[in-house]
């Protein structure tokens, strides 16, 4: 489960920390639609190299190679399936598309990294969606390293009583699979349960209109990257269209 | 009861769940066959990582274990758990099948038994935790309580020689854990080797015989059970509540009554006070 450890907030004292959620929420869909418009080798590289300076930038180079190394099975899958689907350009498409995954991959673990859960629900908020939904994400996502630990548990347990995860064929090992899930989802269920309890029992729902601890504040520093953010996006965007971009960004690295 | 074969033993364990952060440290065991034993420790001092070493669900960073003389680096925990059963602390995290009977039986059919033999532990079992009446039930309509003894039966069903209990008594009212004090009388003379993870002093007062403290994942005490229950200055350490027995003497000795300073039991602590009363 070390893939996930990319994807937790850890508490840092960097500029990256400290700039406004939506700020970074902007970052991250500019890297989406960049990254979602380009087919090419290049460009996609230049993309997930500025992912790599941001992620330095927030001091999380640990964690973020953890889930790299985690997401090598599925980059090698994503390879593999354009590898075989695409009738030209194999080589260059299938690596712009490992390449793509990566950036994609790296911008919201940046995004998870540096983003305090209350300051996602707040962001979140912010943007007008209803609180049970806020709640519902923030909480999801607290979760995931509870379940994971859930999981293993059960595993363990199954385990214990002979049971081996690993052996037989594909078929077999699917429903060794089932047996890990009803308890899981079982355990889970209650789980919820519990916690919407709680939740009500402190309060929660009790008015429409709630006050808040923390407030977001878009400082200057937050503005500036805005703007230039989406200038950038819109300028590739149009010169994309017009097609006034540089060729040494279509250059195949196949014919190299 | 005890005789000398050891059926666990480890050397110089250590464990690391991430790199150099050890939560095991230095472990020297050496568990005879028929022994009752207690691993005491508070949460998170390693307890159920060191037994979880025992049948190999987790390997050793460095250092050995043996498991009836064998060592568990070359094992599978399927191997291992035919001898070694774990119940866990949770039964909400074990149980999965349609009915208590299938439940029962998971074990040993992924150990292979025979079909009659699978039957008649599957009774043996059933009747052995008064869960007769619920075999076509199923495991999730059950009580907690019941849940509990159902998780004790899916192990006890394959007759394992060594038997860990995590947490046995977590969460059960006195009359479940009579029950489990029960079991575990009629497990000692089967000449089964106990081990109980627990924080519940008051239980194994009367049941066990060797009591090990782990702190930070350090043996601090390895031996008789008076030894370390009456010893106020190395339960501290344990961060455990001695029993309520001893707590007792400590405060009338404190206040002038001339008692003994290990009294473990309420019979030795009425035999006292009886004596110098009168005297």
């Amino acid at each position: 489960m070390s893939f996930l450890e990319g994807f937790k907030f850890r508490r840092k004292d960097t500029r990256i920390h400290k700039l406004d959620p939506r700020t970074k929420f902007i970052i991250v869909v500019v890297y989406t639609v960049l990254s979602l418009i380009f087919f090419n080798v290049i460009p996609l590289f230049i993309l997930f190299l500025s992912t790599i300076f941001l992620i330095y930038m927030a001091e999380s180079m640990n964690e973020w190679k953890k889930t790299i190394r985690g997401m090598f099975f599925f980059l090698t899958i994503i390879f593999i399936l354009n590898f075989i689907s695409i009738s030209q350009n194999k080589i260059d498409y299938s690596l712009a598309m490992v390449l793509r995954f990566l950036t994609l991959t790296s911008i919201f673990s940046f995004f998870f990294l540096t983003t305090t859960p209350d300051e996602l629900a707040l962001a979140i908020e912010a943007s007008g969606i209803s609180r049970d939904y806020s709640l519902m994400f923030t909480m999801s996502l607290r979760f995931v390293p509870t379940l994971a630990k859930d999981l293993q548990t059960i595993m363990d347990a199954l385990r214990s009583r002979g049971l081996e995860l690993e052996k037989g064929g594909f078929i077999q090992r699917i429903r060794n699979y089932t047996y890990v899930l009803v308890p899981l989802i079982v355990y889970e269920i209650r789980r919820s349960l519990m916690i919407a309890e709680a939740l009500e029992a402190r309060g929660y729902g009790a008015t429409d209109k709630i006050s808040t601890y923390f407030e977001l504040r878009m400082k200057r520093i937050d503005y500036i990257i805005t703007v230039i953010a989406i200038i950038i996006t819109i300028l590739v965007i149009l010169l994309k269209i017009y097609g006034m971009l540089p060729s040494w960004l279509f250059i195949k690295i196949s014919n190299i | 009861m005890e005789s000398n074969e050891v059926v666990i033993e480890t050397r110089n364990l250590y464990y690391a769940y991430e790199d150099e952060k050890y939560v095991l440290k230095n472990i020297n065991l050496r568990i005879n066959k028929g022994e009752i034993i207690a691993i005491l420790g508070e949460n998170g001092a390693g307890k159920t990582t060191l037994v979880k070493h025992f049948n190999g669900l987790l390997k050793p960073t460095k250092g050995e274990v043996f498991v009836l003389g064998k060592n568990v680096k070359d094992m599978s925990v399927a191997e291992l758990s035919k001898h070694v059963g774990i119940v866990f602390q949770n039964p909400d995290h074990q149980l999965f099948s349609e009915t208590v009977e299938k439940e029962i039986e998971f074990a040993m059919v992924n150990f292979g038994f025979e079909k009659h033999y699978i039957e008649e532990r599957i009774e043996w079992a059933l009747k052995l935790m008064g869960l007769e009446k619920y075999r076509n039930r199923s495991p999730y309509t059950l009580s907690i309580g019941e849940r509990k003894r159902l998780t004790l039966a899916t192990v006890l069903s394959y007759d394992p020689d060594i038997l860990i209990l995590d947490e046995p008594t977590a969460g059960q009212d006195f009359l479940q854990k009579e029950k489990i004090a029960e079991l575990m009388n009629l497990l000692k003379h089967r000449k089964k080797t106990i081990i109980i993870v627990t924080h519940d002093i008051e239980f194994i007062v009367n049941r066990v015989e060797r009591v090990i403290l782990l702190v930070g994942g350090k043996i601090i005490y390895d031996g008789d059970k008076r030894g370390a229950l009456t010893n106020y200055k190395l339960m501290k350490e344990a961060r455990l509540l001695p029993p309520q027995v001893s707590q007792i003497s400590w405060i009338l000795y404190n206040l002038g009554v001339k008692l003994p300073k290990d009294i473990l039991y309420t019979e030795e602590l009425l035999r006292e006070l009886l004596r110098i009363y009168k005297s």
